[in-house]
């Protein structure tokens, strides 16, 4: 016997279907049976490494590791109330009581160098190809899984920025599956018509139609030409058709939402087009915020050149004319040293996830705000080095989903090999499990770690 | 509802692309759509009707079922970790992906090696009494002994199975069959002792001599019969286009003797590479600022083969560009309504935008004909001249005249046509029931054979003036082409940096050590040798593969004439030439030929193939096993680690050892050997007779006075670079070499390599897998090739002037 209910959720999870009907979904939220909390993602990955001294509390003594197996046996918890953070990380002072700082954890399976591109947010080796900078896709990665989760209207939003101005979009750093990558749009201006366009010209109702008859007219031909095809002729046209489908259905979505989207998306700015790094990044910030606040997606990557291509990005906007390969070799600038610079463009980026932080924490949300049911995890896809090697790679989580999380603590592993010491796919897992999956893996384990149990989350910040 | 799947294993970090677990059924069965079989399975399992995640694929109205999955669909599913779980899982990656069931009329022949008339059974009966009389008796002969009662390998019992597919649900093993056989694949060739090996690890011809093989009269009989009966039972086979692993299909059944082998692949649609979409966009938008909505697809053998990937971000942006270049090929401003061109734009396009006196219909024509002339270079037939004029009407009445057409004559560029290299086969067909490509089909294919632009106005001509009509017409347009020295042809290398996959030696990071390393000017230094050894045009595979001359830091001169990186003249130290080193612009020059011979031994290559801090020399022996010796390696299981024990004590040669273990053998003994003579080079591509690794002795003893170590002592050790060939299909290469600079000697004389590597040119041109209906094809390529003396134009033109070239199956 069908219960008409269980039917609707049925239908919402396993059709994987990313954009439902406005109407069965309100069903399916009705047929709910409490209203589920909104749980958000948000991953801020800036390249050229998080080195592990620099984001432990004052007077906290913490070296980067060696680069074997072993070190410490004893794994560190301590709480961050009373702790004075390091420079870099003071801008998220207010929320210190939300903040984790987690240090220790591994990515050997990753391989290392300059980038770990798609394996940064993954948890998979480079395999064929070469080192840690390969481009492969072997699976997904941690916002690809928690997207299929979580659908929104779009199941991922990628925002990055490359240092060459003229990308549009790239694909280094978000994977929905194996050999499936998730775009990150690196041009503000292109990622607000993406967006928010269906809204940003008063002849947005004209467009609308004027964009639903071309798609349904492409199909019509399209049709036409699959009838005569097979096999894999036949299912690139099939995936086309679908594309045009999930456009036209999302272009429904968003002119549901047309008044939110008038109400709370953001202002076009010069910042949009402009050549200087800091100003196309501090736009997508923006575009990123507002697309958390109308409800566009829950999962959002923020790349600040990330990837291979583009890690030694020059931060002209901070007035530091030294790239960021030159400052990785210890390249001083303007007698500041190496270290000094990466501190100061760190902070630039706790900066702007704080700017994130207190929009968020000002939009009211069930019986608090967005920022309760939020996690913002920046870390590097350079792990823990201008070289990484990916012994340990350091993250930092600010938010508490509602209390689920247990924040205000630093954390850090037992080293590499040693009982109790975890990797970046249990962190995954953990954020897998915030967002209400009961995953107890994710990718694939490390191979050197074998004698080790490689399963699960973190349990020490589960509250 | 009709249901799909597909499922992606996912192998921890290996080769290879989405490996799919193919099924095959028939229309109206509701499949099962449990992900079965694979480990790790990521199914995405939707409803047709509902919208589709990010891409997923399956083609609509098409039922999938697993092939191996019918009657007996329970219970013989591997275990994941037992060496049968293993060879399960390989042979169905590598076999079954290659089936499809369709539930439509659609129809391709299998391969066949030679093409007589199709058999058509009108009964049962029929087709039983043909069955008992001509195929049991050879299943009985070639097959029974694994496939019978008493062992049914892979769960297949070849005397129960049901020859009535109708009746029953055998249509899908009977395709596996079919393939299986006419691929060469099946009787593996250790039919000797079935469990000896993974079937695919050893090429065919290692047969044990007491083995019995079918010939060609056999495997054609069968595969007559399963063709016949399956069309019978309307159970309807297409052989899908594969994208990797094109050696599965035995180097025997292309090369093995004369063949009459017609094409047996249908009708295409290949994507555009992201090359050629940026000219279209420049060509047609007029310089329009576009994003590039194609990446090249990192899984196939080569970046031109595979599916195009018509996501949703890539369709977005498909849409975006073809809205900016409508903009940017209608510059005009409304004055009174009036639509006024700017920057010389067409007066025929302008004019739909005028508000004061709209368009007639007469001109809506006249701009969606000049829309097609301007950016598919063909007029539209009837049907689409309705269809679009219609598309026009409707936008400007619901959107209005700017938003209307500007989103109608998008549509333009958005159809297939303009987003995928067409090549279909729309001309006549021929006795064979196989169609042509039409005259305008062959000149977009020749353009983008060796260039990235749509062919030009004289390709053109010559396609409507009939030059394209016969193969001699043909060819001697692509030599032309070929001849032409003005017209850049950055395909052909393109080809040779994708084959032998040396331009990546710039993505493999060095760490500090590596001071004097300069992978661009190494990767530039090859690509010239390349560009020399296709200007002689004389023996040119085995001039790939066994010069000594090499061009040296040759950018360097470039440089310096403009002032740059002049201080880069260390490249030199990557071929072993002393530091002080003068450098000459007399290149190539000649390097000691007891160091140096070709490609594989030029430090480019070296160091594309190396790891951070050392030689790969697994991926080395892969990459020699696959593409010049024709082997098929499997896939790795997904038990195993795939990593080298750290130890830095030992040679690259001693930790490989790990892999000598029983169960990583069964591959590796095709890696190994063929990878060890690279290890007269460092992980720079730097001749050496030692390798350096850690003396753990001395260094424990290498303390001061408090016990406090100071630092690592290292010590040389001899290299051993002997190697062999083994399981090579053919009898030239076999036996023992010394190192590299022989092992390559042998391979450049081998004409067994050769025809790999036209396999190979074949597969990029083509861009897909060679199938049986390629032999002749690809025989009379190899003999353009040897009979010019190894003039690439020669096999480049007599590839382009092929039958797989110019013909496709055709539809019923």
């Amino acid at each position: 016997m069908f219960v008409r209910r269980d039917v609707l959720k049925g239908v919402s999870l396993g059709a994987g279907a990313v954009v439902l009907s406005p109407i069965v979904e309100r069903l399916v939220a009705r047929a709910a049976d409490a209203a589920p909390r909104p749980r958000r993602f948000v991953f801020v990955v800036e390249s050229n490494g998080v080195r592990p001294e620099q984001i432990a509390p004052v007077g906290l003594k913490r070296d980067s590791r060696a680069e074997r197996p072993g070190g410490p046996a004893e794994l560190i918890d301590l709480s961050l109330a009373d702790r004075e953070l390091p420079f870099s990380l003071q801008p998220l002072r207010p929320w210190q009581d939300r903040l984790t700082i987690v240090q220790g954890l591994s990515g050997r399976v990753c391989g290392g160098g300059h980038s770990n591109n798609f394996m940064a947010l993954g948890a998979f080796g480079a395999g064929r190809s070469n080192g840690g900078e390969s481009l492969a896709v072997h699976s997904e990665t941690i916002d690809g899984a928690l997207a299929k989760a979580l659908p929104g209207i779009f199941p991922h939003i990628g925002l990055g920025m490359s240092k060459r101005p003229e990308n549009n979009v790239i694909y280094n750093i978000s994977a929905w599956e194996r050999d499936r990558p998730l775009p990150t749009m690196c041009k503000p201006d292109q990622a607000y018509a993406t967006l928010f366009g269906s809204v940003a010209n008063g002849a947005a109702k004209e467009e609308f139609a004027a964009r639903n008859n071309l798609l349904d007219f492409l199909r019509g031909d399209i049709r036409k030409v699959e009838r005569a095809l097979a096999g894999q002729e036949r299912e690139q046209l099939g995936v086309y058709l679908e594309s045009l489908e999930t456009l036209r259905n999302r272009q429904s979505r968003l002119n549901e939402i047309e008044h939110t989207l008038r109400a709370k998306g953001p202002v076009p700015h010069d910042k949009y087009t402009s050549p200087v790094e800091t100003d196309r990044l501090d736009a997508q910030f923006d575009i990123g915020a507002a697309a958390l606040i109308c409800g566009l997606t829950n999962v959002l990557t923020l790349s600040s050149a990330a990837g291979i291509r583009d890690f030694d990005v020059t931060f002209k906007g901070l007035g530091i004319n030294l790239d960021k390969h030159s400052i990785g070799h210890g390249g001083s600038y303007q007698g500041k040293k190496w270290d000094e610079l990466y501190n100061i463009i760190r902070r630039y980026h706790i900066d702007l996830i704080a700017g994130l932080v207190r929009k968020l924490e000002a939009v009211p949300e069930g019986d608090g705000t967005m920022l309760d049911n939020t996690l913002i995890v920046y870390l590097s896809d350079g792990a823990e080095a201008h070289h990484s090697r990916c012994w340990e790679w350091p993250m930092v989580v600010l938010g508490n989903m509602g209390g689920r999380w247990k924040a205000g603590r630093y954390l850090d592993y037992p080293g590499y090999g040693q009982p109790g010491h975890r990797t970046t796919a249990n962190m995954y897992v953990t954020l897998l499990q915030m967002a209400g999956l009961s995953r107890d893996s994710f990718g694939m384990a490390d191979p050197q770690l074998k004698d080790l149990d490689q399963h699960g989350p973190l349990v020490e910040v589960l509250a | 509802m009709m249901r799909f799947l597909r499922s992606y294993a996912l192998s921890p970090g290996w080769k290879h692309g989405p490996r799919m677990s193919l099924r095959v059924g028939t229309a109206g069965i509701g499949a099962d759509v449990a992900p079965v079989g694979t480990v790790g399975t990521v199914g995405t399992v939707g409803t047709v009707g509902t919208v589709g995640t990010v891409g997923t694929v399956a083609p609509v109205g098409t039922v999938v079922v697993e092939a191996a999955d019918t009657n007996d669909s329970a219970g013989h599913r591997p275990t994941v970790g037992s060496p049968r779980a293993q060879r399960d899982t390989v042979s169905a990656s590598q076999s079954l992906a290659a089936l499809v069931l369709l539930g439509t009329a659609a129809w391709l022949a299998a391969p066949l090696a030679a093409a007589p008339p199709e058999r058509k059974f009108a009964s049962a009966d029929e087709s039983r009494a043909e069955f008992d009389r001509s195929v049991a008796p050879l299943l009985e002969r070639f097959c029974a002994r694994c496939h019978g009662p008493d062992l049914s390998e892979g769960e297949l019992n070849l005397r129960s199975l049901s020859p009535d597919m109708k009746g029953s649900t055998s249509a899908a093993r009977w395709a596996v069959v079919l393939k299986a056989v006419s691929t060469g694949k099946m009787p593996p060739p250790d039919a000797v002792a079935p469990d000896a090996v993974a079937p695919d690890a050893v090429a065919p011809d290692a047969v044990a001599p007491d083995a019995p093989r079918p010939d060609e009269a056999a495997v054609d009989t069968i595969s007559r019969w399963i063709l016949a009966e399956l069309k019978r039972a309307g159970k309807h086979v297409a052989s899908r286009i594969e994208a990797e692993n094109g050696n599965v299909l035995a180097h025997r059944v292309l090369f093995g003797g004369p063949s009459r082998a017609r094409p047996d692949v249908g009708p295409r649609l290949r994507p555009l590479r992201p090359e050629i979409y940026e000219s279209f966009a420049k060509d047609v938008g007029k310089g329009a600022n576009v994003g590039q909505p194609f990446s090249p697809n990192p899984a196939t053998t080569f970046k031109d083969m595979g599916a195009a990937r018509l996501d949703e971000p890539t369709t977005s942006q498909l849409i975006d560009n073809a809205l900016a270049m409508v903009d940017q090929l209608t510059p005009h401003k409304l004055e009174d309504g009036v639509a006024r061109p700017e920057r010389n734009a067409p007066q025929t396009l302008v004019r739909l935008f005028d508000e004061r006196n709209p368009a007639t219909d007469k001109e809506l024509e006249a701009a969606v004909k000049q829309m097609f002339e301007h950016a598919l270079r063909r007029a539209p037939d009837a049907a689409e001249l309705a269809a679009f004029t219609g598309l026009l009407r409707r936008n400007i009445h619901d959107a209005g005249r700017k938003s209307g057409v500007r989103f109608a004559l998008a549509a333009v560029l958005l159809l297939p046509e303009s987003i995928l290299r067409s090549e279909r086969g729309q001309g006549p067909p021929d006795a064979d029931g196989r169609v042509r490509l039409a005259p305008r089909e062959i000149a977009f294919a020749l353009a983008y054979a060796l260039t990235d632009r749509r062919p030009d106005t004289a390709l053109l001509a010559a396609a409507s003036a009939g030059q394209f009509d016969t193969s001699a017409g043909v060819e001697a347009a692509a030599r032309k082409l070929l001849d032409d020295p003005k017209l850049a042809k950055p395909r052909i290398a393109r080809f040779f940096r994708e084959y032998f996959g040396y331009a990546r030696a710039v993505e493999v990071f060095k760490g500090e050590e590596a001071t004097e390393h300069f992978p661009r000017e190494l990767v530039a230094d090859t690509d010239q040798l390349i560009h020399w050894i296709l200007e002689r045009d004389r023996d040119v595979y085995r001039e790939l593969l066994s010069t000594n001359r090499a061009f040296v830091n040759y950018r360097w001169d470039a440089n310096k004439r403009i002032g740059l990186r002049a201080s880069q003249n260390a490249v030199h130290l990557a071929y072993g030439l002393p530091p002080d080193w003068k450098w000459t612009d007399k290149q190539p020059i000649e390097l000691p030929a007891n160091q140096r011979a070709g490609i594989l031994t030029q430090p480019a290559w070296l160091v594309a193939f190396s790891k951070n801090d050392d030689n790969d020399a697994i991926h080395r022996g892969i990459w020699i096993r696959e593409r010049v010796l024709g082997g098929v390696i499997p896939n790795l299981p997904i038990t195993v680690d795939a990593q080298l024990p750290i130890a830095p004590g030992k040679t690259l040669r001693e930790r490989m050892q790990v892999t000598h273990e029983e169960y990583c053998w069964t591959c590796h003994k095709l890696i190994n050997h063929v990878a060890y003579p690279f290890e007269i080079y460092d992980h720079f591509g730097r001749f050496r007779v030692r390798e350096v690794v850690h003396d753990l002795e001395a260094t424990a003893r290498n303390v001061d006075s408090k016990g406090k170590p100071l630092g690592t002592v290292f010590k040389p050790v001899p290299i051993d670079a002997s190697g062999r060939f083994d399981s090579v299909e053919g009898d030239a290469l076999s036996g023992e070499t010394t190192d590299a600079v022989e092992l390559v000697q042998q391979l450049a004389r081998s004409p067994f390599a050769e025809q790999v590597f036209i396999r190979h040119v074949f597969r990029y041109w083509m861009g897909r897998n060679e199938t049986a209906g390629d032999a002749a094809s690809l025989q009379a390529v190899h003999h353009a090739y040897r009979d010019s003396g190894g003039s690439m134009k020669a096999l480049l033109a007599a590839l382009l002037a092929s039958d797989s070239f110019l013909y496709r199956a055709n539809e019923p």
